[in-house]
C-alpha cells in the first residue's frame, strides 16, 4: 500500500495521524499474508484536513472494498462469494491480523447472509441481467461493501507506540445522593450522540436505580474536570466502560456497609435489582437506603469511609471492531448520467446494543455523511488554490429528498473485549457507505467500458465516462469555478459580485 | 452573516410602492417573497438602502378569470399557485413547473412576480412564461403597461422593468385541454435547475398540432426553442419523430458553464430533456 496523503496547507490536531490510524485497516476482514504500508504526507495550498466520522477507516476501506470488486471482476467471480472465500470466518476469532491487530469477536457470514436476503440480492442480479440484456437506458448496478473498523480509541500504550499525543483513557465518576438519586460525570462529551440517554440505561442496569433518577455531567471543566472526550466511536466502549468500572467500585462499598447494617458477612450479600439482601433470608435494604446511611454516616465500618462515591479511569486493552455488510441498488440512466440510489440495505455487527433508536439513528446519520461523499459533496478550488463553495449556499449536501429510506438491521456478537459486549457503531456509517455506492456506481455501467468515476460520482462525470468508453469524447469547456453564489441559482459574469437588479 | 443596515417600507397599495421606489432612487430595492433577495442580503452580495416590501397590498395577491386570460398577481405565493383550478385547468404548465420550485417552505413565502422580476435563468418560471406568450404588466408614476414575455427577459436579472417601476401582475393565455409538462434536471431536489425545458402541447388526430417550449438556464435569459417548436407542429408524436425535433434545442443558446455542468452538458441534457418532456406533455 503506498498512500499519498493531502495535508492542505498546515498540520490541523491530528491531521498526520490519519493516515496511520487507516493504515492498521487496509486489510479489512480479510486474511493477507504479507502487508506493506508506505506513507507520504504532502503539503498542499488547500484547507488544511483532519480527523472527520472515520479518520483513515475511511479511506482504508474504500481502498480495500473497491480492490476486492475489481479483483472479482478480473477474475469474473461473484464479489460477494470472493470476499467470503478471503475473510475471516467467525470460528477463527480472536484472530491476529498481518498488522498485529487482534480482533476480538464477529461473524461476517451471518451479517453477509442477512443483508443478501433483505436486499433480495438473487433478484437483483436477475433484473440487472435483465437490463443489461435488453439495453434498458437505465442500468441497475450493485455496490458492496463489508466494512469492519478499529475503533474505541484507544489502548494508551498502543497510542504511545505511536507517539501520539495523548492517552486513550477515558474517566468516569459517580456520586450517590443522601436522595436516592446518582449523579454520573463522564469525561465524553455529547455533542448529539444521546450520552445523558445510554449511560443512564448503563447506571440503571448496574446499580438497579430507576433510569429517571440517573443525571449524566458532562462538558464543563468544572463539573468533569478530566477525560478525553468524544471520537473514534469511543464514548460508549470506552466512556462508558469507565462508568461501569465507577459502578462497580460503588457496589463494592456498599456491600460492604450493607453486611454491617445487617449484621452479616460481606460474602453472604448479594446484590440484584438495586437490592442487597442476606443470603438465604428476606433481610436486605435497597441501593438508596445504603446510600442514606453513608449520607448520615451514623453508623458504618471502622475501616471504611462514609462515602459511595467512586471515580474510574479506564484504559481499554483492546479495540473495538464493529463490522456489517452494505448493500446498494444503484440505478443509472445512461443517457443523462443521473445517479439514484433505489435501495440501501446494511446489516451492522455492533456487539451488545444498550440503546437501539441512538444505534440506529448513528447508521442513518452516517450513512448520509457517506452517501454525501460518494455522490454530492465536494470542496471545489480554483487555479488560485482559493475555495470557491465555501459556503453552504454553494456546497451541494443532499437532503433526505435525496435519499432512499435506508433499510438497517443490527446482528449482535458481542464483544470479548469489555465487560458489556459493546463496540462502536458512531462512524460505521461514514466508513461503509462510500465504497457501496461507488462500487454501484461502476457495476451499472461497466459492461459499456466505465472502469472509474472520480467522487462525487455527479451526472456530469458518470455522462462523460459513459461518452469516454463508448469512443465519443466529449468537449470539456473550461468552467467557471469562480461563481461565488452559484447555489444561488446563476451569476452574471459581467457582474460577479452577483449585484442583484 | 446579517444584512448590511437598510430602511423599510411597507406600502399597503401600488400608487404608494411606486412613490417610494421613485423616493428611494437607485438603491431602492423591492422585496416580494424574499427567496432570492433574503440570501443576496445575508450573503450582503446586495446592500440597499431601502427595502419596499410589497407584502402589505392586498391587490397584488390572487388569481382570477378575465375573459380569455387567467390573471395572476405579481405577489400570489407559488403555494397558491399549485393550489388553484383556474391554473391547474388553464395554465397546467404553470403549476406543473411552480411545484419543482424549491421546497415547500419556500413556496408558502416565494411569489411568481419576484421569480419573474429577478430573472435568474435557472429560475424556472421564466421559460414558462416565455412559452406560453405570458403578458406582463407594469405599473409605475404614469400609470401601467404591458409588455408580452418575449420583450421581458433582457439580460441576465434584467427585465423590461424600468427605474421606479413595480410588476403588478402576469396574464396568462389558456391552454385548456393541452397537454404539458416541466422537465427538470438539478444536482438535489431542491437545488436549482441545472437545465429544465417547458413544454406545452396540443395534439390532434395523433398528430402534433401546435407546440411550445421554454428553456430554463441555457442561456442568459428564458430562451424559447422556436426551431423546436417548428419541427414538431405536424409530426406525430412519437419518440422518434420528438427526438428528432428535440435535435434543434440548442439553436440559439449560450448554455453557462459552471461547476456542476459545463455548456456541451448542458447541450445535451437539453436535447435528452426536451425529448422526455414533449412526450410526457403529448401524453
Amino acid at each position: 500500500m503506498k498512500l499519498l496523503a493531502d495535508m492542505g496547507a498546515y498540520l490541523g490536531l491530528v491531521g498526520p495521524g490519519v493516515p496511520i490510524l487507516g493504515a492498521f485497516m487496509f486489510n479489512s476482514i480479510y486474511k493477507f499474508p504479507a502487508y506493506k504500508f508506505t506513507c507520504t504526507n504532502v503539503f498542499t495550498t488547500k484547507t488544511l484536513t483532519d480527523a472527520y466520522r472515520g479518520a483513515g477507516r475511511p479511506e482504508a476501506t474504500f481502498a480495500i472494498e473497491r480492490i476486492m470488486d475489481e479483483l472479482a471482476v478480473e477474475l469474473g467471480r461473484d464479489p460477494l462469494e470472493l470476499r467470503e472465500q478471503n475473510w475471516i470466518k467467525h470460528e477463527e476469532f480472536p484472530f491476529t491480523t498481518v498488522c498485529g491487530l487482534t480482533y476480538d469477536s464477529g461473524n461476517y457470514e451471518q451479517a453477509t447472509q442477512q443483508a443478501m436476503e433483505l436486499f433480495d440480492y438473487a433478484g437483483l442480479r436477475r433484473e440487472q441481467e435483465e437490463r443489461r440484456r435488453s439495453g434498458d437506458p437505465v442500468q441497475l448496478g450493485i455496490g458492496i461493501s463489508t466494512f469492519t473498523e478499529m475503533c474505541g480509541l484507544a489502548p494508551s500504550r498502543v497510542l504511545g507506540s505511536l507517539s501520539y499525543g495523548a492517552g486513550g483513557w477515558e474517566a468516569a465518576s459517580i456520586r450517590m445522593l443522601a436522595t436516592g438519586k446518582v449523579e454520573v460525570i463522564t469525561g465524553v462529551s455529547p455533542h448529539g450522540q444521546g450520552h445523558e440517554t445510554a449511560f443512564s440505561q448503563i447506571v440503571a442496569d448496574q446499580l438497579g436505580v430507576p433510569f429517571e433518577d440517573v443525571e449524566v455531567l458532562h462538558g464543563d471543566t468544572q463539573i468533569s474536570p478530566k477525560g478525553l472526550d468524544t471520537y473514534g466511536s469511543r464514548s460508549l466502549v470506552v466512556g462508558g466502560i469507565a462508568i461501569v468500572k465507577a459502578a462497580e467500585k460503588v457496589v463494592a462499598k456498599a456491600k460492604k456497609l450493607a453486611a454491617h447494617l445487617l449484621e452479616a458477612s460481606e460474602d453472604d450479600i448479594e446484590f440484584s435489582g438495586g437490592t442487597f439482601t442476606v443470603r438465604g433470608t428476606d433481610k436486605g435494604k435497597a441501593i438508596q437506603e445504603i446510600a442514606f446511611a453513608a449520607f448520615m454516616a451514623h453508623d458504618y465500618p471502622e475501616d471504611m469511609e462514609p462515602s459511595l462515591d467512586s471515580d474510574a479511569v479506564y484504559d481499554p486493552e483492546n479495540f473495538s471492531f464493529p463490522h456489517g455488510t452494505h448493500l446498494a441498488a444503484i440505478e443509472i440512466d445512461t443517457d443523462t448520467g443521473h445517479v439514484d440510489l433505489r435501495k440501501y440495505v446494511c446489516v451492522d455487527d455492533i456487539g451488545n446494543v444498550v440503546n437501539p433508536l441512538i444505534a440506529e439513528g448513528q447508521v442513518h446519520g452516517g450513512l448520509a455523511q457517506g452517501i454525501a461523499q460518494a455522490l454530492f459533496e465536494e470542496a471545489n478550488y480554483d487555479e488560485q488554490g482559493t475555495l470557491v463553495n465555501g459556503t453552504f449556499v454553494d456546497y451541494t449536501l443532499p437532503s433526505a429528498a435525496d435519499l432512499p429510506s435506508f433499510d438497517t438491521r443490527v446482528v449482535s456478537t458481542p464483544a470479548t473485549s469489555n465487560p458489556l459486549g459493546v463496540k462502536g457503531v458512531g462512524e460505521a456509517g461514514t466508513i461503509a457507505s462510500t465504497p457501496a455506492i461507488i462500487n454501484g456506481v461502476l457495476d451499472a455501467i461497466r459492461h459499456l467500458g466505465v472502469t472509474d468515476v472520480e467522487m462525487p460520482t455527479t451526472s456530469q462525470r458518470v455522462w462523460r465516462a459513459i461518452q469516454e468508453a463508448q469512443g465519443r469524447s466529449t468537449q470539456k469547456t473550461p468552467v467557471d469555478t469562480h461563481s461565488p453564489g452559484a447555489g444561488l441559482g446563476s451569476i452574471d459574469p459581467n457582474n460577479p459580485q452577483g449585484e442583484v437588479q | 452573516m446579517i444584512p448590511s443596515k437598510f430602511d423599510y417600507v411597507k406600502p399597503s397599495s401600488v400608487a404608494d410602492a411606486v412613490a417610494a421606489l421613485q423616493q428611494g432612487g437607485e438603491d431602492a430595492k423591492i422585496l416580494a417573497g424574499g427567496q432570492s433577495l433574503i440570501p443576496v442580503l445575508r450573503l450582503r452580495l446586495a446592500t440597499p438602502s431601502v427595502l419596499i416590501d410589497l407584502g402589505g397590498i392586498p391587490e397584488l395577491r390572487g388569481i382570477r378569470e378575465d375573459g380569455d386570460r387567467i390573471v395572476i398577481g405579481a405577489m400570489t405565493a407559488y403555494h397558491d399557485i399549485i393550489r388553484d383550478d383556474l391554473v391547474k385547468q388553464h395554465v397546467t404548465l404553470l403549476a406543473q413547473a411552480t411545484e419543482t420550485v424549491a421546497d415547500n417552505q419556500v413556496r408558502h413565502r416565494g411569489t411568481l412576480g419576484g421569480s419573474l422580476a429577478h430573472a435568474d435563468p435557472a429560475g424556472d418560471l421564466g421559460a414558462v412564461a416565455l412559452a406560453l406568450d405570458a403578458e406582463l404588466v407594469i405599473a409605475g408614476a404614469d400609470g401601467s403597461r404591458t409588455v408580452p414575455a418575449s420583450d421581458f427577459f433582457v439580460d441576465y436579472f434584467t427585465t423590461a422593468i424600468g427605474e421606479g417601476e413595480i410588476l403588478t401582475e402576469i396574464r396568462f393565455p389558456k391552454y385548456t385541454g393541452w397537454g404539458s409538462h416541466y422537465e427538470k434536471f438539478n444536482r438535489t431536489a431542491q437545488a436549482w435547475s441545472m437545465v429544465a425545458i417547458a413544454a406545452a402541447i396540443r395534439v390532434e388526430g395523433g398528430s402534433i398540432a401546435e407546440a411550445r417550449v421554454g428553456l430554463t438556464n441555457m442561456g442568459t435569459t428564458p430562451i424559447r426553442a422556436t426551431g423546436v417548436e417548428q419541427a414538431l407542429v405536424g409530426q406525430p408524436a412519437t419518440a422518434d419523430a420528438v427526438r428528432a425535433a428535440a435535435d434543434r434545442v440548442t439553436e440559439g443558446t449560450s448554455a453557462p458553464s459552471d461547476a456542476d455542468a459545463a455548456a456541451d452538458y448542458r447541450e445535451h441534457l437539453a436535447k435528452v430533456l426536451t425529448g422526455r418532456a414533449v412526450l410526457a406533455a403529448a401524453g
